[in-house]
């Protein structure tokens, strides 16, 4: 369990620039989600901090001591790879120690208690003596984890770990993950692309994209405040409208390109260039004779079900507009809808 | 659709040529060697070699030279291999190009320049008397030395090539993890690419040391005839001697070596495969 420091980190390879100073503090016992699109720098991050990576400037510091040009094996902390890398020449049991072995903790029949407490913890401790190519993919990752938490690391590092299990597994392990570390207190830096998963599991999330931390906050601070336009589109992929601000004695309102005005969230500013974020799942259809309170009339483009909720594509003018609807809601395709808006819910960042 | 007649008719050509290249010369290898000076069938031949200490001597020779020259070309081909491995593919290119190009020329041409640089004044014991090592001129050739320094040459392409093939097979993130895990470059090399790379190593090694044991040209050229190895004594017996009854017998006794040490190198290998 330690702190974890990051101080202004650029890293390029040749000409091309992956991360742009990258500073980050994450306090001891977190758990933090790296969470971007694919090729937003977060998987040279984690690799980075394993010392997998070298910098190209700035620097590091793991429980306070500085370990920038400290090669991964010195950094005592614990990497679970999205491939699970389980070695195969070893058994489960030797792949489990080799951390311990490694590292000279303690004699062969501590190694040993460890190795099976840390094989009981991920629940495989019946399967000690298999080799991994006799394990399913599940399992695999299990031995993966146990290996990485064998060694009591400082800092717990998960690359994209739950990609390769199926749907099911992986709402298991999800849960396994939290429960783990509610228990061991792992400070944990958490790659990944599903957003999800991030706002599920973390403390904190750190939004990344093309090299720069767009927004590091609380799950649901990063879900119902989105700093920027990228947040809010990547995080529950909002809709995003470019509209004018203007206020009136009532408060902030928004003027839709096609000249339809709502009332936002209080505090806007009025400007010429915004955007105007709506979530899926706030934007309220009702069929067309209902009189609309704070939206506007649109049509009905596309209808895509989804089981318990309804995912309708409407068309304003040139706008196409997605939201969520619950599954009772039923309107087909080409049906006006009239659409309404919780004021509170209509947030305004700058373009 | 195919079938077994195709089948057969696709593979004949290739199956005649093995026939006759290779059955026929064996077949004939192996009744020579027991007929007699009068026609009769006889163990004499293989009696002559087994029990003459001149010839054992040259057998244990064979061995030991051809062990130490597999040895040699493992320890210098793995970890070239695995360097080879890790550059980018454009280096790695070059490297291969390197390794192959003495492949290209002929091994009289190579084995050649060895003598001119192993002889007396050549440029490697000029070198050494020159920098004070050794306390006047003097000639590598015609030791055994010069033997395994001209045979590691040729096998090591063989070798690291085997090496390289599987090594390259080996998963990155594998050395990654045990980095992570606190083992350093040293202690991943050893605990696991060369547990991983060990099929490669044997097969490499399984070629290197047949090739070695039957090689003749450059032990000849670079041994001379005061160290003939096994080859080099069914060469005499067949050409100078004209015995050809005795190259016969010795021939077989040096396919069944070979074939001795292939049976425990292919279980091991077969074992790690399964």
């Amino acid at each position: 369990m330690a702190t974890l420091e990051l101080n202004q980190i650029v890293k390029s390879f040749g000409s091309v620039d992956v991360l742009h100073g990258i500073s980050l503090t994450i306090e001891s016992g977190q758990f933090v989600s790296l969470l971007g699109p694919s090729g937003c720098g977060k998987t040279t991050l984690l690799r980075i901090i394993a010392g997998l990576e070298n910098v190209t400037r700035g620097g590091l510091r793991i429980a306070g001591r500085d370990v920038t040009n400290v090669p991964p094996e010195d950094r005592d902390i614990a990497m679970m790879f999205q491939s699970y890398a389980l070695l195969p020449h070893m058994s489960v049991r030797e792949n489990v120690r080799f951390p311990l072995r490694m590292r000279k903790r303690g004699t062969r029949s501590e190694q040993d208690q460890r190795v099976q407490a840390a094989l009981e913890t991920v629940q495989l401790g019946h399967l000690a003596d298999r080799m991994p190519r006799q394990l399913s993919g599940g399992q695999q990752q299990r031995v993966a984890l146990a290996r990485a938490i064998v060694s009591d690391p400082k800092i717990l590092l998960l690359d994209e770990p739950l990609s390769n299990l199926d749907a099911r597994l992986r709402e298991d392990m999800q849960v396994e993950l939290i429960e783990l570390h509610r228990r061991l207190g792992l400070t944990t830096v958490f790659v990944t692309h599903d957003q999800e998963e991030a706002l599920s599991l973390s403390d904190t999330v750190v939004l990344m994209n093309a090299g720069r931390i767009e927004q590091v906050g609380a799950p649901q601070e990063i879900y119902a405040a989105p700093r920027t336009s990228f947040a809010s589109e990547f995080i529950g992929s909002a809709n995003l409208i470019p509209v004018k601000v203007g206020e009136t004695a009532t408060g902030a309102q928004a003027i839709l390109p096609s000249g339809e005005i709502i009332s936002v969230a209080p505090g806007s500013e009025p400007c010429q260039k915004a955007h105007l974020i709506l979530r899926q799942e706030d934007i309220k259809l009702q069929p067309v004779q209902t009189a609309v309170q704070n939206g506007f009339r649109a049509t009905v483009e596309t209808r895509v079900f989804l089981g318990a909720r309804i995912r309708y594509v409407l068309r304003l003018g040139d706008l196409r507009i997605k939201c969520l609807a619950p599954g009772t809601d039923i309107f087909s395709p080409g049906d006006p809808v009239a659409v309404s808006v919780p004021e509170s819910r209509a947030q305004i960042i700058e373009a | 659709m195919r079938d077994r007649i195709e089948d057969l008719a696709l593979a004949g050509p290739g199956i005649l040529l093995l026939a006759l290249a290779f059955v026929l010369p064996i077949t004939e290898m192996l009744r020579l060697s027991i007929v007699g000076a009068d026609g009769g069938l006889t163990v004499e031949h293989f009696a002559r070699f087994l029990t003459d200490s001149y010839y054992l001597g040259i057998v244990w020779r064979t061995i030991y030279l051809s062990v130490l020259i597999t040895m040699i070309c493992a320890v210098i081909g793995f970890p070239l291999a695995y360097v080879m491995a890790r550059v980018r593919p454009g280096l790695r290119l070059w490297l291969i190009v390197l390794i192959i190009l003495p492949l290209m020329t002929s091994v009289v041409v190579r084995t050649f320049g060895w003598m001119v640089l192993l002889g007396r004044g050549g440029l490697v014991p000029f070198t050494f008397w020159k920098l004070g090592f050794v306390g006047r001129n003097f000639t590598l050739m015609h030791t055994e030395a010069a033997i395994v320094i001209g045979m590691v040459q040729v096998l090591l392409p063989f070798t690291t090539l085997s090496i390289l093939g599987v090594v390259m097979k080996i998963d990155r993130r594998l050395e990654e993890a045990s980095r992570t895990m606190g083992a350093s470059f040293f202690a991943t090399l050893r605990t696991v690419i060369l547990p991983l790379a060990m099929p490669g190593i044997l097969a490499g090694s399984l070629l290197a040391f047949t090739l070695s044991v039957s090689s003749f040209v450059t032990p000849s050229l670079l041994g001379g005839v005061r160290l003939p190895v096994v080859a080099a004594s069914i060469y005499d017996a067949a050409t100078k001697t004209l015995e050809w009854n005795f190259a016969a017998a010795q021939s077989v006794i040096l396919l069944v070596g070979v074939l001795l040490a292939l049976t425990p190198y292919i279980k091991l290998s077969g074992r790690r495969h399964g």
